[in-house]
């Protein structure tokens, strides 16, 4: 009976394991051996070149191009993240309370981040474009000249961010609700009857207890935005200066460069990147939940 | 344990389940051709357009005069290059004969994923038919020697496509007349398209002078600045000692590049960044007088358009007419199977015959090299834009063909890109190029 549960419970996890060392797994440690040879997307065989690659991508590193990458990179990072942050808890705290309709708005915000990103980034191809795009029409009806979203060198990168914002403001909004339902009712009691400012209790109740959730929200999206590449694709493709990416020099290197053993060095170090940037944002979510937990304890 | 043993069973089925239900082009591929049909059958890579379609429907005919069936796959132009070299990364390609680009006959040849040609093709093609200038790009490397890696299929140039109808009105030819002086008639050099472009540019009627190829993607904007660089005399650089610094960056190339920007004040919003498709789409949208693409996108401009349209070869500047080739060649992979390659070469020799060139010409954009047809009262009648496209092959360059092109045109198109968007200078844009460039070929071994 014991020895039937085990297996169960194998056969229960077995398929998922499976499918993260194919699909996961598998690659990542396939591309950091490749970053060791000087493999070619065109060709089969390859040589062993040691630490070459790294050197090389070292050596980048101070070069203008990844420069310019690291720095659209971060202003996408930080702009995206901060506006979708913002909205998501603006529009959390809007659907806190129950209202007629709640469920329809709550669903109809919700699809944007259940679309797949590379088709909204065609679809926004056709929104933004100046020529004959649905956006610049629609300001136009109201006496707005519409920039040139996509060909304007100032106006790329807000062009996607403002797509960004729009697919993942819904999952910011997701998270922050989760944490505004959380808190329990009776410290927004002991709040009124304390006589304490609308203000005050978003300041002191509010916003500390939901901080855990949306820091993680943020944590997710930070990582996920420093990734960004397909909404970059589809929307300027990844061959323009201004609003290249990280991963978008990367595919460059691999795919127009056919380096795939260069590709592979570059996207090691973009990984290794990312993950000391989530475990420092880890650390802190860490302190900040023990913070919470000592100040709870002192509490009571 | 029977529990377990069911869901591992389940699991098992469901991984072959994936295992066998791929549908990418690789399903489509020679080697299920080969299962189904044995060795009696060619496959074909090429991109998704009207040619593709053609040359299917010559490989029909083919097929009923010698029973081997031909597949041309087609794979749309966005992922073709990337499709094409991921599938010579294999150990067998799905393919046998690829139509690939020019650009490509380096890497190609010296990778050893062309099959060398120079001692066959010679034997069932008289090499003195053909242009010498799709002989050149889409057949030798290195261009001007006698090593022959592709066969000449699909011969392609930049040329222009305009509206006739709006160029015949007669209040529209009395307006251009007051105002420069001239008869409004196709320009014969670059400043007579200025002046027209700037005629028929009136946004607020959502009318536009011209629209030119500028796209980022691939090699739009390279292909479409290339006129401008040859025709105000400019070049990417020394062929034979690959030194690019001082001669691409040199004034020409700026003033080509300044004169470009220029223009863009006359093209749709979104003007500076336009690919093939987008062009296209501006002109057919009947929003456009004048617009720049390959003669193998113009069946689709006739198709809409009708008796409105009208073609024309690029301008000339100071007694300079250049344009950018386009087109692809025939070449055979040399990881197909000595059969299949058997099977390849003879589909080539039969497509090159003059009996079916001719055939090969009454297809949409089937474009020939052979001279004696380009020249011919029935191909010059065939379409409007023949007679355009007969002329502009003489005036053929290329891009760089050697192995790391795509590099040298990625870079080329980000510059380029970023001075008509006004990011950079025209000389600080070919500044950097010119540098990157000749890092490029330093890397590659060409330049010493």
């Amino acid at each position: 009976m014991k020895h039937d549960a085990a297996a169960i419970r194998i056969a229960f996890v077995a398929p998922t394991l499976v499918f993260l060392i194919v699909i996961d797994l598998f690659p990542l440690l396939y591309n950091v051996f490749l970053s060791f040879t000087n493999a070619q997307l065109s060709s089969a065989a390859y040589d062993f070149v040691g630490t070459r690659n790294y050197s090389a991508v070292l050596g980048e590193l101070a070069s203008p191009r990844f420069q310019d990458a690291l720095r659209t990179t971060g202003a996408f990072v930080v702009c995206a993240v901060a506006i979708e942050l913002l909205l998501g808890f603006v529009l959390a705290l809007a659907l806190r309370d129950s209202f007629r309709g709640r469920s329809a708005v709550l669903s109809l915000l919700l699809i944007p981040m259940m679309l797949s990103p590379a088709v909204m980034g065609l679809f926004w191809n056709l929104i933004l474009s100046a020529h004959n795009g649905v956006l610049n029409q629609a300001l136009e009806v109201l006496g707005i000249s519409g920039p040139h979203w996509l060909t304007d060198p100032h106006w790329k990168l807000p062009a996607v961010i403002l797509v960004d914002v729009w697919m993942w403001t819904p999952f910011m909004m997701l998270i922050a609700l989760a944490g505004l339902n959380a808190i329990p009712g009776y410290i927004y009691e002991a709040a009124e009857i304390d006589r304490a400012s609308t203000w005050a209790v978003f300041r002191r109740i509010t916003l500390p207890m939901t901080a855990p959730l949306l820091g993680l929200a943020v944590l997710l999206r930070c990582t996920d935005a420093l990734k960004q590449f397909d909404l970059v694709m589809a929307l300027t493709g990844p061959n323009d200066a201004s609003t290249q990416t990280v991963s978008a020099l990367l595919y460059q290197v691999t795919f127009a460069g056919q380096k795939v053993g260069l590709g592979g060095a570059y996207a090691c170090v973009v990984l290794v990147v990312v993950i000391a940037l989530a475990s420092v944002f880890t650390r802190y979510l860490d302190w900040l939940a023990g913070k919470q937990g000592r100040s709870g304890q002192v509490a009571t | 344990m029977k529990i377990s043993l069911i869901l591992c069973a389940l699991l098992a089925s469901s991984v072959a389940a994936c295992k066998g239900g791929g549908s990418g082009p690789e399903a489509t591929g020679s080697g299920t051709a080969a299962t189904q049909a044995g060795p009696r059958s060619v496959t074909i890579w090429w991109a998704q357009w009207a040619p593709a379609d053609g040359l299917q429907e010559l490989g029909r005919e083919y097929q009923k005069e010698t029973g081997v069936t031909v597949n041309v796959h087609q794979i749309p132009w966005s992922s073709y290059q990337d499709q094409v070299f991921l599938n010579f990364g294999g150990d067998t390609t799905d393919f046998d004969i690829v139509v690939g680009d020019s650009q490509w006959l380096g890497r190609g040849a010296t990778s050893k994923l062309y099959l060398d040609l120079t001692d066959w093709l010679p034997t069932v093609l008289d090499l003195k038919t053909i242009h010498p200038a799709a002989l050149k790009y889409l057949c030798e490397y290195p261009s001007g020697t006698p090593h022959y890696f592709a066969a000449p299929c699909e011969t392609d140039a930049v040329g222009f496509a305009y509206r006739k109808d709006w160029f015949e009105d007669p209040a529209e030819k009395a307006a251009f007349n007051k105002k420069y002086k001239r008869d409004l008639a196709i320009p014969s050099n670059w400043d007579e398209f200025r002046d027209i472009a700037e005629f028929f540019n009136r946004p607020k009627a959502k009318r536009y002078g011209s629209a030119l190829l500028t796209g980022r993607g691939y090699d739009a904007l390279v292909m479409g600045y290339q006129p401008f660089l040859w025709d105000w005399g400019g070049s990417w650089g020394d062929s034979n000692t690959f030194a690019v610094k001082g001669i691409l960056d040199a004034r020409p190339g700026a003033d080509a590049l300044q004169f470009m920007k220029g223009l863009l004040r006359f093209a749709p919003n979104d003007g500076s960044n336009m690919d093939y498709g987008k062009v296209l789409e501006a002109f057919t949208s009947g929003s456009v007088a004048m617009a720049m693409n390959y003669f193998a996108f113009y069946p689709t401009i006739v198709r809409s358009m009708g008796a409105k349209a009208g073609f024309f070869v690029v301008p000339e500047k100071d007694g300079k007419r250049f344009t950018s080739l386009g087109g692809q060649g025939m070449s055979i992979s040399t990881k197909a199977p000595p059969a299949r390659q058997k099977l390849a070469k003879d589909f080539i020799a039969w497509f090159l015959a003059k009996q079916n060139q001719e055939r090969w010409i009454t297809k949409e954009a089937g474009f020939t090299a052979n001279v004696e047809i380009l020249n011919s009262p029935a191909f010059m009648n065939a379409t409007p834009y023949n007679k355009a496209f007969s002329e502009s092959v003489g005036l053929m360059r290329d891009f760089w063909n050697v192995p790391p092109y795509n590099e040298l045109l990625a870079s080329a198109a980000q510059h380029l890109g970023e001075a008509l968007d006004g990011a950079k200078a025209p000389e600080q844009a070919l500044g950097a190029i010119a540098e990157e460039h000749e890092r490029i070929l330093r890397e590659a071994g060409f330049r010493k």
